[in-house]
């Protein structure tokens, strides 16, 4: 009764029956590749499970370089199921990599990206150079030999760009090195400014698909597919899979709990085969392919730019490829998705067998 | 002789504690109770996954049922019943 009435009181002020109809008539297409759907809600519930984690964490972490490491000890050590807590923030932000990455590539592979879904590709990759950015600082918090080497080197990579390298590195670090100054500005970026950043991404991503409506492969259009409601259907399926990232996650943080390294100290030497998260292998690996100065240039600019222009012609595909947005095909532009797959999936196991 | 036995348990807890600081901090609880407690939970949680998996695939087939008969449609010129 008292919930009818509420319902009643809400109704008066505010019209609900157009959302009831948009939940209504937005359609989902079935077809072969409709899997790829899926990685999408799983990315987004999976941020909201990190934001709530890191929530719960960040009422007891301090960011200060003396405290630090010890206030991560005390939350694994001392806090009801702080354990708990740590570890599966720790691997729902590996899941969560993993997701945004699956979620890219299929939509790399599937051309979604094509006319008229560019800005749902521009925010999609901006997006995951945030959540790598989310991975980065997050690394650093743990205040550790380990993670102050990876960000060392992170960070010292993008002062071998020319012309912005030395701001970008001193604006990153917070000064010349990595310092304790560079845990507060990490921290400032993992908990204020990227999760600020994400929620006004996601939610101009999350219109841009209501906008549009979801992709549908050129092979697909052209063999006919079928539609089911997204509201019931498509949405009790999301909460399927859900809730079976949420017990996985449960369970990887129950029986892998990530260890906790020795403290760092900025003035100690770095120590020896330090190699950073597995998302930024491919990175690493690519690096150390080149030698160190190549006709008198060095050699780290040199692959930086590369990979900087790699980067920025995947930012930018939408645009070169014209073929697909007429919707022709554009076995070009295939072979070029699939070798940004096979070049990042090669190049990660490399550098983590290597 | 109560003095040396507290001091002695004392600067054995010192030790400890200092030797503790120094070495691998445990990330999961070493008493075996606590262990099983945990597993325990976890095994209970898997197991409710599993019935909301369940009742979530009963209640879709029994939409698409419904969707198939056609039954979910609104019925433009369905007379009012006074």
């Amino acid at each position: 009764m008292n919930f009818l009435r509420l319902k009643d009181w809400f109704s008066e002020r505010y019209d609900l029956g157009d959302l009831k109809k948009m939940a209504g008539e937005k359609l989902v297409p079935v077809h072969r590749y409709e899997f790829l759907y899926y990685t999408g809600g799983i990315t987004l519930f999976l941020f909201v499970l990190q934001f709530v984690t890191g929530m719960i964490l960040s009422f007891y972490y301090v960011p200060h370089p003396e405290h630090a490491h010890k206030s991560i000890i005390e939350i694994v050590t001392k806090l009801n199921l702080g354990w708990f807590f740590r570890s599966f923030h720790h691997w729902g932000a590996q899941l969560l990599m993993v997701f945004v990455f699956i979620h890219l590539f299929g939509t790399l592979l599937t051309k979604s990206y094509r006319k008229p879904r560019e800005f749902l590709w521009f925010s999609g990759l901006i997006l995951l150079g945030i959540t790598i950015f989310f991975g980065l600082s997050g690394y650093l918090l743990l205040w550790d030999e380990r993670a102050l080497a990876a960000v060392k080197v992170a960070t010292g990579g993008s002062g071998a760009f020319p012309v912005i390298g030395h701001f970008l590195m001193a604006f990153l670090r917070g000064g010349i090195d990595v310092t304790g100054e560079t845990l507060i500005r990490f921290y400032a970026f993992h908990v204020a400014v990227l999760p600020l950043l994400t929620l006004f991404l996601i939610g101009f991503h999350v219109l841009l698909v209501q906008y549009h409506g979801m992709s549908v492969p050129l092979s697909v259009e052209k063999e006919g597919y079928t539609h089911v409601p997204f509201f019931p259907n498509v949405l009790y399926k999301d909460l399927a899979i859900w809730l079976v990232v949420l017990g996985t996650v449960a369970t990887l943080a129950v029986f892998l709990p990530p260890e906790i390294g020795v403290k760092a100290d900025p003035l100690a030497p770095t120590p020896e085969n330090i190699k950073p998260e597995w998302y930024f292998l491919f990175l690493f690996q690519t690096l150390k392919l080149f030698p160190g100065e190549i006709l008198g240039l060095n050699g780290e600019t040199i692959a930086l730019m590369l990979i900087a222009g790699a980067i920025l012609f995947l930012f930018l595909l939408p645009l070169f490829d014209k073929k697909t947005s007429r919707g022709e095909k554009s076995p070009l532009f295939t072979w070029i998705g699939i070798a940004y797959v096979a070049y990042f999936v090669i190049m990660t196991i490399v550098g983590y067998l290597s | 002789m109560k003095k040396v036995i507290a001091g002695l348990i004392i600067s054995l807890a010192a030790t400890a504690s200092l030797a503790w600081a120094d070495g691998k901090v445990e990330v999961f609880t070493t008493v075996r109770y606590d262990q099983f407690i945990i597993y325990q939970s976890l095994a209970f949680f898997w197991v409710g996954i599993a019935g909301l998996l369940v009742i979530i695939r009963m209640k879709l087939k029994e939409i698409e049922r419904i969707q198939k008969l056609g039954l979910d449609k609104k019925e433009e010129d369905a007379p009012f019943l006074e």
